[in-house]
């Protein structure tokens, strides 16, 4: 992009760096309450460590199930984030791309229903799941996820597609490619970095997703966030900062992994140069 | 198309409209159903409740400080992380962390980081002489922490859409305009702006949405106070939906801020399509 001078370029990475320490400030003091003894979490003034414990990350694993938690909200988040991602962004290309009547109108309704209170739409979902017989299961959960993400991956990719230029996917159609084999041959491929930020952000959407969850689960699909909040609400030995710092810590490690992986996909748009000549 | 469309009618239609009958309906929680119609009643006790609209003013003056700085924040850190060496990889993934940590937790630790007696940002404070801040217990720096930690934990979404933005941006027009003799102020102002408006207003919008609905985090870290200093309307429903099992008001409530959000969010849709045209 810009092109900076070489002093520049020190200053932003230094500036880069600086800031996500900034930002980064209070993970690692959660960090740090999480491998500390009771007795050192609250002193005056703040104290480093007097002996170090792993009783935080042992204590609730196994009473509050973090494992199976964990595996519950990879597939919640993994399934709505996939289905959501896939309507969405074909949503988003038609609303983008498309000289429909009343285009702006839809996407803005699609949008729009997100302006609806979370607690306002969870009491009737719970009695609609009831109903059929699908509370504490993973598709209730994940079609209560699909429709928070989906406006969001319509209204984001919508933006990202705009920003491609229409002679893309017009030459691609003058090669002979139809409108799909267009999108996904070049419009997609194009977006990558859209789609990937994209995705990230519905994972972590779903991932730390609490109210729905807490209303539409009670065991078997129980995720990790319903379980903080029960640590969080088990009063009765006190305060529990060791063990929520550590599930906390534990339930971070996952999406920065996922996000370290998928950085790769985050790189400059393949549309460079491709409208050139 | 299609299918998105179906998905969103029938999980968002049908609560909608049930939301909107219990708000005209007596509640009746043996049956956990609404009971008899009761008109706008719900809505003139709602409107006349002190509670509801001191939330609403908190709710608007959080938006109006939180949203902007929270752009610009992400923006300006998202040209800085953009710099190419090997670290940008990892800093965006890190940068990723606020978002993830529950609510719970992240209320609690900024608790811990802003009290006063043991807090780790009075300690940092006193060292440079500055005396012990009430952070959470005066009404107007509650409001500050609250701003804070929402700035803290959302800042990275702006820094992750704007990344996805900048990264797209076509490096061809840059060395055309270069090539014409385009100092680097025309740049940002001719073709890095035009190009980013779409995604600066698809983040706006989405931001927006996910900021009217915030409550986790003041139910996490200041509990709405004190008194009512931080009680942000979500949160106020919250409270009278699920303490107070007034389900009745509570969805005349969420109807009015239905409204209100709506409302807000066409004008904010106008606005972004002027914006998106003008350039």
């Amino acid at each position: 992009m810009v092109s900076t001078g070489r002093l520049g370029r020190a200053a932003a990475i230094g500036g880069a760096i600086l800031a996500t320490l900034v930002f980064l400030f209070p993970v690692l003091y959660m960090l740090s309450i999480s491998f500390k003894v009771p007795r050192d979490i609250f002193t005056v003034p703040p104290r480093w460590f007097s002996e170090l414990t792993l009783d935080n990350y042992t204590s609730y694993f196994n009473q509050a199930r973090i494992l199976p938690r964990m595996l519950n909200t990879v597939i919640v988040a993994a399934g709505s984030a996939i289905i959501s991602m896939v309507a969405g962004a074909m949503a988003g290309y038609a609303l983008s791309r498309m000289r429909m009547r009343g285009a702006g109108v839809v996407a803005g309704l699609i949008l729009a229903s997100r302006a609806v209170p979370p607690i306002a739409l969870v009491v009737p979902m719970f009695l609609v799941a009831r109903r059929l017989g699908l509370t504490d299961q993973y598709i209730t959960v994940i079609l209560a996820y699909v429709t928070f993400l989906v406006p969001y991956v319509v209204w984001l990719m919508r933006a990202f597609f705009r920003s491609l230029p229409p002679e893309l996917e017009e030459a691609a159609m003058i090669d002979g490619c139809n409108r799909f084999g267009a999108f996904f041959r070049i419009i997609v491929p194009c977006s990558l970095p859209g789609l990937v930020s994209t995705l990230i952000y519905c994972i972590i959407l779903a991932w730390e997703e609490l109210l729905f969850a807490l209303i539409l689960t009670n065991d078997k699909a129980v995720t990790i966030p319903v379980a903080i909040a029960g640590i969080a609400a088990d009063t009765e030995h006190g305060g529990l900062w060791g063990p929520l710092a550590a599930v906390g810590v534990l339930t971070v490690l996952p999406v920065v992994i996922f996000a370290l992986a998928v950085q790769k996909y985050l790189v400059k748009g393949l549309a460079d140069g491709a409208t050139k000549g | 198309m299609g299918p998105a469309l179906v998905l969103l009618a029938g999980m968002l239609l049908y609560p909608i409209i049930y939301t909107v009958w219990v708000s005209l309906s007596d509640f009746d929680l043996a049956t956990f159903q609404p009971s008899g119609w009761v008109g706008l009643r719900n809505y003139q006790a709602v409107l006349a409740d002190p509670g509801f609209l001191q939330s609403l003013k908190v709710t608007g003056v959080y938006l109006v400080i939180a949203l902007p700085l929270q752009m610009v924040l992400g923006f300006a850190l998202a040209f800085l992380l953009n710099v190419e060496w090997r670290g940008r990889g990892l800093l965006r993934a890190l940068f990723l962390i606020p978002m993830v940590v529950a609510p719970v937790v992240a209320g609690g630790v900024w608790r811990m980081l802003l009290d006063p007696l043991w807090g780790v940002v009075n300690y940092a404070l006193g060292l440079v002489g500055v005396g012990p801040v009430e952070w959470i217990g005066d009404p107007t720096l509650a409001m500050v922490s609250l701003i804070l930690i929402d700035t803290w934990r959302w800042t990275p979404f702006v820094v992750l859409i704007a990344s996805a933005g900048i990264l797209a941006l076509p490096t061809d027009v840059y060395e055309a305009a270069r090539a014409d003799g385009a100092g680097r102020w025309r740049i940002l102002r001719h073709i890095t702006i035009p190009l980013l408006v779409p995604v600066v207003a698809a983040a706006f919008v989405v931001r927006w949405l996910g900021a009217v609905k915030m409550f986790d985090i003041a139910l996490a870290a200041t509990k709405g106070g004190p008194g009512q200093a931080t009680d942000v309307v979500n949160l106020y429903i919250y409270e009278k939906g699920f303490r107070g099992l007034e389900f009745g008001s509570a969805s005349s409530m969420a109807t009015v801020v239905l409204l209100i959000t709506m409302i807000i969010t066409y004008f904010l849709f106008r606005l972004t399509r002027r914006l998106e045209n003008r350039w």
